[in-house]
């Protein structure tokens, strides 16, 4: 038997959270990739004196691996050219170092070397299709560093819509389940209900929560119900992660509240909402209806958001929202990528750049921050910016910058475009400055909880050693842009700023329980309509272990 | 061995970019004696099963680990290597071999810039699209522009575009409409409920009129009216499909042929819903281009010399070797399976070739590996012609003596790591 890894970082300020440690001075001790208690006095010693200590960085949602991605790659070569990435100087060279190119949809090995370089070391991917969960996996297979997962698709699955439509939810539950086994994935991901139905079968869109999609007896609601349900009745870790329809429409706060409503008393996330948060009316103008949204969610504990914020700079529009890409191609007449996924879902591209002269997107970027600077529970706002599509998770550190620095961010706030703020908070000055408790629980305390990933996130006995130490800098984004140290599962891969060492991270899935009867039915419905056998749909078994233990 | 055989269900052949994921192999004695629902060109892909099992080093037999050795320190002496990844390996194998490319700084390439053209036409403008079961399910008019899959794709229509029954087409090939449009010599499908003729040099103004018919604008050309008339039935129907074969053709189709086509069925999304679907041939070529795009940003045509990937899709393996800028290549894949120009390129140069046959493959003396052939004797991911990826169930996997290319490209990577 080997000697155990040890590592005591000594010494550093440490913000943990959910341990209720805000910047006490303490060791942080770290045995075989997890946190324990103490070590021997002779173990390695990482002198962490003043410095800031956190959990590594947890992204609930961000679109970095599976089909719809590399679409994304492959449309933009003129943004991957301008982005090279070379190799980065690892010290074992056992370890594979990759070039790649970056822009805002990097390449895999790229995308975890940059996670790390920011201190990051979970990331979400945030919809993957099932019938291309296998590539997914692959891409996640390329992409080291980062202890990852994805959500699978579902709000628009044809199998689905049709166990809703004979009122079969109890058979909707148990598909979703042997779904999750079946593509490997982590939650269950709603993206604009019966919308994209709606787009593939030639109707276009739903306008609202009501609105039939093909049978009567089929809502945007009752998918929202049927799958927030299934979620929460499976126990899945992380509940029904729900993009709303109307994203990205003036006047979509009365879907985004009809949502909230419908689901009212049940646990359910609301992923990107700044995207779902305008007043105004539709072809009319816009306005900030940020208030409206923050406050239903302060006021209902069992909701969890993520902010989805815009930062000015290129960003790729990349969604399963296919119909909402192809209303923002014939506005803004930019290439576009349009995919009908079989059966499940649809994807849809469109690169575009938010400027801080364009009225709009000076909107947007001030209703996603007035929803942070609003929320009166920070464990339940996260921190994204719905990576690439409101920006490159690169962004991050000005946001924390934005966040923590009332000044800088009037002084921002000064240069864009006023024309659409007039009604939004921003504008009333508001004072709140994040504290690094505050950041801390937004981009890694918060989302590990809402993840139900209880090794993450924290410094607590038995947790992962993914830890970031950061250098403390008058400026927030200098100091979250480049960690002095990053540790992977106790290994630590960026020192001095450099990245040093690249393993692979660890898969996140799920595998629950379920009434196998369901397999027999969907067997029925893959031989009618299906292209794909049925036998070779799932991915098969996965080299780590499922989160929360066995099930099926 | 019972005398039925062993049969592996749901086998995926890669005779073409249809690979059809329902093929049952019985094998009998080592060899395939049957591929059940296969079509003749996948039972000629399946073949028998028997390949040679060679490992040869300057024309020598010589053991594993001597040839993998050789063929490090060919490479690793280049001044300028040519990575190329041929048809008929898994993803996984293509995956190791781009690591190497990356290694090497060595240019990267595979069969996809045979059709430059296309896949720039697509990074110009988009890509109106669908997975091929979209399009079974949706599709109410047809389009076959300049293609009759039947010779190149054989199953196509029986299991996709046309006959199956699809939500939206209750009534299978009844349910739609399909049109023939025959662009000089390149037919559409005898059996199409209309045909439309073209001559080769209308085909690219015919594109751009019909597009102009979608966006409400008429050319006021008698000659185009017919098209024109087309172009508007499909945008006022609900869900029109345009086949293309993306492959080289014989006559070649014009240069702009791929953008026009991209172009329009972009356009009649305003008012309908449209997906151009672009035929692909088989051995997981698809693969390839997208396992290109996530490692290095690009599809095709990567030049890793910088330090890390460039996009040449001007150039290519084909320019490369007819500069004579390689001094040595690895072959990953099948060299039967080379566009000719590249074949003709690397038969003055020394090359490694791991892959189905390599030991017969007629380059310069350098390494030859044979290997297993992915779907047939290795197991592992490839993709369909629309991406969607499927798994490789091989049913020599257990009996034939070949090496998987994954193995040994893996091995060649480790000594190249100096491990």
């Amino acid at each position: 038997m080997t000697a155990p890894e040890r590592l005591r970082i000594a010494g550093g300020a440490v913000y943990d959270p959910a341990n209720g440690v805000d910047g006490v001075v303490r060791d942080v001790c770290i045995e075989d990739g997890r946190i324990v208690a103490e070590l021997p006095k002779d173990a390695p010693r990482l002198d962490a004196r003043g410095l800031v200590v956190m959990p590594g960085g947890v992204d609930i949602h961000a679109h970095i691996a599976g089909s719809s991605v590399n679409h994304g790659r492959r449309l933009l070569a003129e943004e991957r050219a301008a982005d090279p990435a070379p190799r980065p100087a690892l010290v074992d060279p056992a370890e594979p170092a990759r070039s790649g190119t970056g822009g805002t949809v990097p390449t895999t090995f790229t995308t975890g070397y940059r996670y790390a370089g920011l201190g990051y070391t979970t990331v979400m991917e945030a919809a993957v299709a099932p019938l291309a969960a296998r590539q997914a996996h692959a891409e996640l297979d390329d992409t080291p560093l980062v202890d990852a997962g994805f959500f699978m698709l579902l709000g628009n699955d044809d199998y689905l819509l049709e166990q809703i439509a004979t009122g079969e939810s109890r058979r909707a539950r148990d598909y979703a389940a042997w779904l999750l086994g079946a593509a490997g994935a982590y939650a269950i991901k709603i993206v604009n209900p019966g919308g994209v139905a709606c787009w593939k079968a030639g109707s276009r869109n739903v306008a609202g929560i009501d609105d039939p999609v093909g049978s009567s007896a089929v809502t945007p609601r009752k998918i929202l119900e049927v799958l927030t349900d299934a979620a929460n009745a499976l126990k899945l870790p992380h509940p029904a992660h729900i993009h709303c329809n109307n994203l990205g429409q003036a006047g979509n706060v009365s879907t985004t509240l009809d949502t909230m409503r419908a689901l009212a008393g049940r646990r359910a996330h609301f992923t990107h909402l700044q995207f779902h948060s305008y007043g105004g009316a539709r072809g009319k103008a816009w306005k900030s209806a940020a208030r409206d949204v923050i406050e239903y969610v302060n006021g209902h504990p069992e909701l969890s958001v993520d902010v989805g914020q815009v930062m000015f700079g290129p960003a790729t529009t990349l969604t399963a929202d296919a119909p909402v890409e192809y209303l923002l191609h014939a506005r803004t007449g930019r290439k576009w990528v349009n995919v009908d996924v079989e059966l499940e879902t649809g994807c849809g591209i469109v690169p575009y750049e938010y400027k801080e002269k364009a009225a709009v997107a000076a909107l947007q970027w001030a209703v996603g921050l007035e929803l942070f600077l609003l929320a009166r529970d920070p464990w339940r706002v996260v921190l994204s910016t719905d990576h690439p599509n409101g920006g490159s998770f690169l962004a991050y550190p000005e946001l924390v910058r934005l966040l923590m620095d009332r000044a800088y961010r009037d002084e921002r706030l000064k240069r864009v475009n006023q024309k659409l703020l007039a009604g939004s908070a921003l504008l009333d000055g508001l004072p709140r400055e994040y504290s690094l408790s505050d950041i801390a629980i937004v981009t890694r305390a918060g989302p590990a909880r809402l993840l139900g990933l209880r090794h993450k996130g924290h410094l607590g006995l038995g947790a992962d050693a993914d830890v970031t130490i950061y250098a403390k800098d008058a400026n927030a984004a200098t100091m979250f842009a480049a960690p002095r140290y990053v540790l992977k599962a106790g290994t630590i891969v960026v020192r001095d700023g450099q990245l040093r060492r690249a393993p692979a991270g660890r898969r996140l899935h799920v595998r629950p329980e379920y009434d196998a009867a369901v397999t027999q039915d969907v067997k029925r419905h893959f031989e009618r309509f299906a292209c794909v056998s049925f036998e070779n749909y799932p991915v098969g078994p996965l080299a780590d272990p499922p989160v929360g233990g066995g099930g099926a | 061995m019972t005398p039925a055989g062993e049969r592996t269900e749901h086998a995926t052949c890669l005779g073409c970019g249809c690979a059809c994921d329902d093929i049952t192999v019985v094998v009998r004695g080592g060899t395939i004696v049957e591929a059940i629902n296969a079509c003749s060109l996948g039972r000629s892909w399946f073949g028998d099963g028997n390949v040679p099992a060679e490992v040869r080093s300057r024309g020598r037999a010589v053991p594993l680990e001597q040839a993998i050795g050789d063929a490090a320190t060919l490479l690793g002496a280049a001044r300028r290597a040519l990575v190329y990844l041929a048809p008929e390996i898994t993803s996984e194998a293509q995956r190791a071999a781009v690591a190497i490319a990356d290694r090497l700084g060595a240019a990267l390439d595979s069969p996809t810039s045979e059709i430059a053209d296309g896949v720039l036409a697509t990074q110009r403008r988009g890509r109106a699209g669908a997975t091929l079961g979209e399009i079974r399910q949706r599709a109410d008019l047809i389009v076959f522009w300049g293609v009759d899959p039947s010779v190149r794709y054989p199953r196509y229509t029986s299991r996709y575009a046309v006959d199956p029954v699809g939500v939206q087409a209750p009534n299978g090939r009844k349910s739609r409409t399909v049109v023939a449009v025959d662009v000089g010599p390149c037919r559409g499908p005898d059996s199409a409920d209309e045909r439309v003729t073209l001559a080769p040099r209308e085909e690219v103004d015919a594109l751009g009129a019909m597009r102009a018919a979608v966006l409400g604008r008429a050319t006021g050309s008698p000659a185009l009216g017919r098209v024109e008339d087309l172009a508007r039935r499909m945008a006022q129907g609900r869900y029109a499909v345009i086949v293309h074969d993306a492959e080289p053709g014989d006559p070649a189709p014009d240069a702009d042929r791929s953008e026009a086509l991209v172009a329009l069925a972009l356009a009649l999304n305003g008012p309908s819903r449209c997906a151009l679907s672009s035929l692909r041939a088989g051995g997981n070529r698809s693969g390839a281009d997208l396992v290109l795009t996530w490692q290095t940003g690009f599809p095709m045509a990567v030049d890793f010399a910088p330090g890390y990937p460039c996009y040449r899709p001007r150039e290519g393996a084909a320019v490369w070797l007819a500069r004579r800028e390689i001094d040595a290549a690895l072959v990953v894949g099948s060299a039967a399976g080379l566009p000719a120009a590249v074949a003709q390129g690397l038969a003055a140069v020394p090359a490694v070739t791991i892959g189905p046959g390599a030991s017969a493959a007629p380059f310069k003396l350098g390494v030859a590996i044979d290997t297993g052939v992915a779907g047939i004797h290795e197991s592992g991911t490839a993709f369909r012609m629309d991406d969607v990826p499927l798994p490789l169930r091989a049913p020599l996997h257990a009996i034939a003596p070949p090496l998987p290319a994954l193995t040994v490209v893996r091995a060649l990577a480790e000594r190249l790591a100096g491990r």
